[in-house]
């Protein structure tokens, strides 16, 4: 990673991390929301950064967009909880599950490689290798991530289509009956 | 009077919004479409094309009001997209069956860069299913919301 890009990824962990917290401690939903927003937009960059962007598109497009505006419908729905308090109340257990949750998850960060290692298990490892170097001549298709998701792992992809298909079918139909009975 | 019950809110027009979403929208739109046939060369993919597509059309929908374009886009228009990219997606893999190969063995199908356009093919259909499901999911969303806002009394 280049030294420009230390002090940039710095400042948008910062704004990521402080974002979640808003959206963690926000007393009011829709002020929650917007945080949530800014944190997935937040995100989204890092991934870009990160040298992922098709992760980043679909952080953009799904986790900035569709989620805040089905957020939005949702708690217009909602009632606004009382009193003029900017910050939730934090509970005692609930925080130090998730801060022991957190420390948890933590110790395992040494034992992941450097960001970019030549010599990480990801870029040495030999199936890494197989698919950068057929992908293009055997699917003909220059992005290997696209070769991989609808090529190589067809059956998998197919699955995901068929859980989104399920899923909206599900919840559409709940919604449909709650509207029109 | 910080309101325990907010009153549900009616559609009002904007003419900034509005302007602004009638020049964005087909950008995005098409940016969308790029998205998802474009998966192939560069980032991308049917998944996030078709929310990026799905998004133009939520944009739509705030600037001129949920209802109206209800109107505009038929609730069927989306139950084909659904069910269509999903079926399309698996016709591509039985097709190849057919021909005797295995399932999603794109090069079974004899035309040139089979492999390729199968993979645009197969792109296209994730794209139109998620956009028809977010798409959907709004408006269902919002169906209850208007019809609140039509019947002016809020409980």
């Amino acid at each position: 990673m280049s030294d420009v890009q230390l002090p940039v990824i710095a400042i948008l962990l910062t704004f990521v991390v402080c974002a979640a917290l808003a959206a963690a401690f926000l007393r009011d939903i829709l002020s929650a929301i917007i945080a949530f927003a800014g944190f997935s937009f937040g995100v989204s960059i890092v991934y870009i950064l990160l040298r992922a962007p098709d992760v980043a598109l679909t952080e953009a497009a799904v986790g900035a967009g569709v989620t805040t505006v089905l957020f939005l419908l949702t708690i217009v729905r909602t009632v606004r909880p009382g009193g003029d308090r900017l910050f939730e109340r934090i509970k005692v257990v609930p925080a130090l599950l998730a801060t022991g949750l957190v420390a948890v998850l933590l110790t395992t960060m040494r034992s992941l490689p450097r960001v970019g290692d030549p010599n990480s298990p990801v870029a040495t490892s030999e199936i890494t290798r197989y698919y950068l170097e057929n992908a293009y001549p055997q699917t003909e298709v220059e992005n290997v991530v696209t070769a991989i998701l609808a090529a190589y792992r067809g059956f998998d992809t197919l699955g995901e289509a068929a859980v989104v298909l399920a899923a909206g079918v599900a919840v559409l139909v709940v919604l449909r009956k709650e509207v029109y009975v | 009077m910080s309101s325990v019950d907010r009153p549900v809110r009616a559609y009002v027009e904007s003419t900034i919004i509005m302007t602004t979403a009638r020049i964005v929208s087909p950008f995005v739109f098409t940016f969308g479409l790029f998205v998802m046939f474009h998966g192939a060369e560069s980032a991308g993919g049917g998944f996030q094309g078709g929310a990026i597509v799905a998004s133009s059309i939520i944009v739509v929908a705030f600037a001129f009001g949920i209802e109206p374009t209800r109107q505009w886009l038929d609730d069927s228009i989306f139950r084909l997209l659904i069910a269509g990219g999903a079926a399309a997606f698996a016709l591509i893999g039985l097709g190849a069956m057919a021909l005797g190969g295995a399932f999603l063995e794109y090069a079974v199908y004899n035309i040139s860069h089979g492999v390729k356009y199968g993979i645009e093919l197969v792109e296209l259909g994730i794209g139109a299913t998620v956009a028809g499901v977010i798409v959907s999911l709004f408006m269902n969303l919002a169906a209850g919301l208007t019809n609140d806002a039509d019947g002016g009394d809020e409980t």
